[in-house]
């Protein structure tokens, strides 16, 4: 498609073509860079698609970490983008009441909801022909679903669910070098920038979870394999579609451990977790990330039977870093049991 | 658990992310620390608790005096006694009318009339039993009979709860402080519940 746009701007085609190539290539965080030839003009339409598929799913979906991330990117010598992503995230995801049998099986199982509200700021700052310029992609997305935990032993138990998460996700591109301020209606048009799109997701996930009690500690182990199917509806412009396919995988150990102290009636509680999440497809290289670690602490003070159904009320920070990225967060730490 | 994970594969319809998910589930050393930690634990079953099981202890009070407060249901002011701070609440469902001490605390016994539809919070306290056929051996050789109220249901020593059911079914799960000997407890042990007195009331429209 980008060929077709070469052919429209005959006169500067070269130069345009190359920054344009520039234009994209600093709206991701990892993608390659050479002279724009006709098979690769999908690949960067599609990397436009990743990137806006793989932020609805780190802003809208509540499996993966909120914050603020920073990530950049070598695109070749000279020309290196930096990224910069503020994440804020409301939402969780918990098992109501007690397990109850599954008919005559000597299965327990409850109800499981899951709902997350986000709202992703990323702003890309490119560097070479385009400095100057800024790129900012902002995504709302709402996410809510459910499933049931079924218990096959007292420890571990499995729980299928499934969610539907929608998303708006949009373009605002600043132009500031000369040759984007002559070009930025071209690029508009070809909807490289200033666009907007609706997306809907489809998310199966299978949490696998395996609790130990060691004392009065809490230790849990859970697996976590998710898989995203995303589609775009209402895009401003009709060179912007989405369609694909992400996975993830998370891994994680959670300690939940007393400390003993009473504050005003409540036990002081700490603990944290430790996780390893592998993306997969779209989200993986729409982010241009491989696996995020991410190592959190919490102190909270125990709620659980006194008040409502909250099960603590603290704070907790975490730290993440993978693949070409870091971030941090930190917040109140609320928890609910139903 | 291949099923399980069969089941999550099936509903992906990218053939590289099926890819990526199965190379990592194979591959990942986590993933397979999983599969044997999942595998050992699918060799147990789960079983729902049930308080009517004989506890395996020898029999002996675990500890008594156990202070709990417990919110009542709504229940209706059959009398007041201002004076002697006492009153008589009937609970729609329960068998009689129980006579409460009223606490101190409680400010607004002048202006409860018979009749009035309330809730209370009553402080309880529990003695937590391990008993043989309702009997408590003795020093002396003769076995103390124990009339109990409630058989513990459920224990959550890391939350200090303590849940109970009673004859009619009902259960309540109480906060126990933590020098509660809840390690000790378990499913089926006996417990006396023992009304001290109301320490809040209010009257509900």
């Amino acid at each position: 498609m980008i060929v077709k746009v070469c052919d429209r701007l005959a006169p500067s085609c070269p130069l345009t073509a190359i920054a344009i190539v520039a234009l994209v290539v600093s709206l991701l965080p990892v993608t390659g860079w050479c002279q724009i030839a006709p098979d690769q003009a999908n690949e960067i339409r599609a990397g436009i698609e990743n990137r806006i598929e793989a932020l609805t799913i780190l802003g809208g979906d509540f499996g993966l970490a909120g914050g603020s991330f920073r990530s950049s990117s070598r695109l070749q010598p000279g020309l290196t983008t930096q990224v910069q992503s503020d994440i804020s995230k409301g939402g969780g995801a918990g098992d109501v009441g007690d397990p109850r049998p599954l008919g005559d099986l000597d299965i327990g199982w409850q109800p499981r909801l899951q709902g997350n509200m986000g709202y992703l700021e990323s702003t890309n700052r490119p560097l070479g022909v385009l400095a100057g310029d800024s790129s900012e992609v902002a995504t709302y997305a709402i996410e809510f679903g459910g499933g049931a935990r079924f218990w096959v032993s007292d420890r571990f138990s499995l729980a299928p669910t499934l969610m539907g998460l929608y998303g708006h996700t949009s373009n605002e591109y600043t132009a500031r070098s000369s040759f984007m301020i002559a070009n930025l209606t071209r690029a508009t048009q070809l909807g490289l920038v200033d666009w907007s799109i609706d997306t809907w997701t489809l998310r199966p996930a299978l949490d696998l979870q395996y609790v130990i009690n060691w004392g009065r500690s809490i230790i849990t182990l859970s697996s976590d394999p998710t898989y995203f199917h995303t589609e775009g509806f209402s895009s401003s412009n009709s060179n912007v579609r989405i369609n694909g396919d992400s996975g993830s995988i998370a891994n994680k150990i959670d300690a939940d451990v007393p400390l003993y102290i009473e504050i005003y009636g409540h036990e002081l509680r700490s603990g944290g977790y430790l996780s390893r999440t592998e993306l997969f497809g779209d989200l993986r290289s729409g982010l241009g990330v491989q696996h995020m670690n991410e190592i959190h602490g919490r102190l909270v003070l125990d709620f659980l039977n006194q008040f409502w159904k909250v099960q603590w009320i603290g704070v907790g920070a975490s730290y993440v870093w993978g693949t070409n990225i870091t971030g941090w967060t930190a917040g109140a730490d609320v928890a609910f049991r139903f | 658990m291949a099923p399980s994970w069969s089941s999550h594969v099936m509903l992906i319809s990218n053939p590289m992310v099926i890819e990526h998910c199965l190379s990592a589930m194979v591959r990942g050393g986590a993933s397979i620390a999983w599969l044997a930690v999942a595998t050992l634990a699918l060799a147990g079953c789960w079983t729902a608790p049930v308080a009517s099981v004989q506890p395996k202890d020898e029999p002996r009070l675990i500890q008594g005096a156990i202070a709990v407060e417990l919110l009542t249901s709504v229940a209706i002011v059959r009398s007041v006694d201002a004076a002697a701070r006492s009153v008589v609440l009937f609970t729609p469902g329960d068998p009689a009318a129980v006579t409460y001490r009223v606490g101190r605390e409680v400010r607004n016994l002048g202006a409860i009339k018979v009749g009035d539809a309330v809730q209370a919070a009553i402080a309880e306290e529990l003695a937590v039993y391990v008993l043989r056929d309702g009997r408590l051996p003795a020093p002396g050789g003769v076995p103390q009979v124990i009339t109990t109220d409630a058989r513990v249901l459920f224990v959550d020593s890391s939350y200090r709860l303590l849940r109970l059911q009673f004859p009619n079914g009902r259960t309540e799960t109480f906060k126990v402080n933590r020098h509660v000997r809840l390690d000790q407890m378990a499913v089926g042990d006996d417990v006396v519940v023992q009304p001290v007195e109301i320490v809040a009331l209010r009257v509900r429209k």
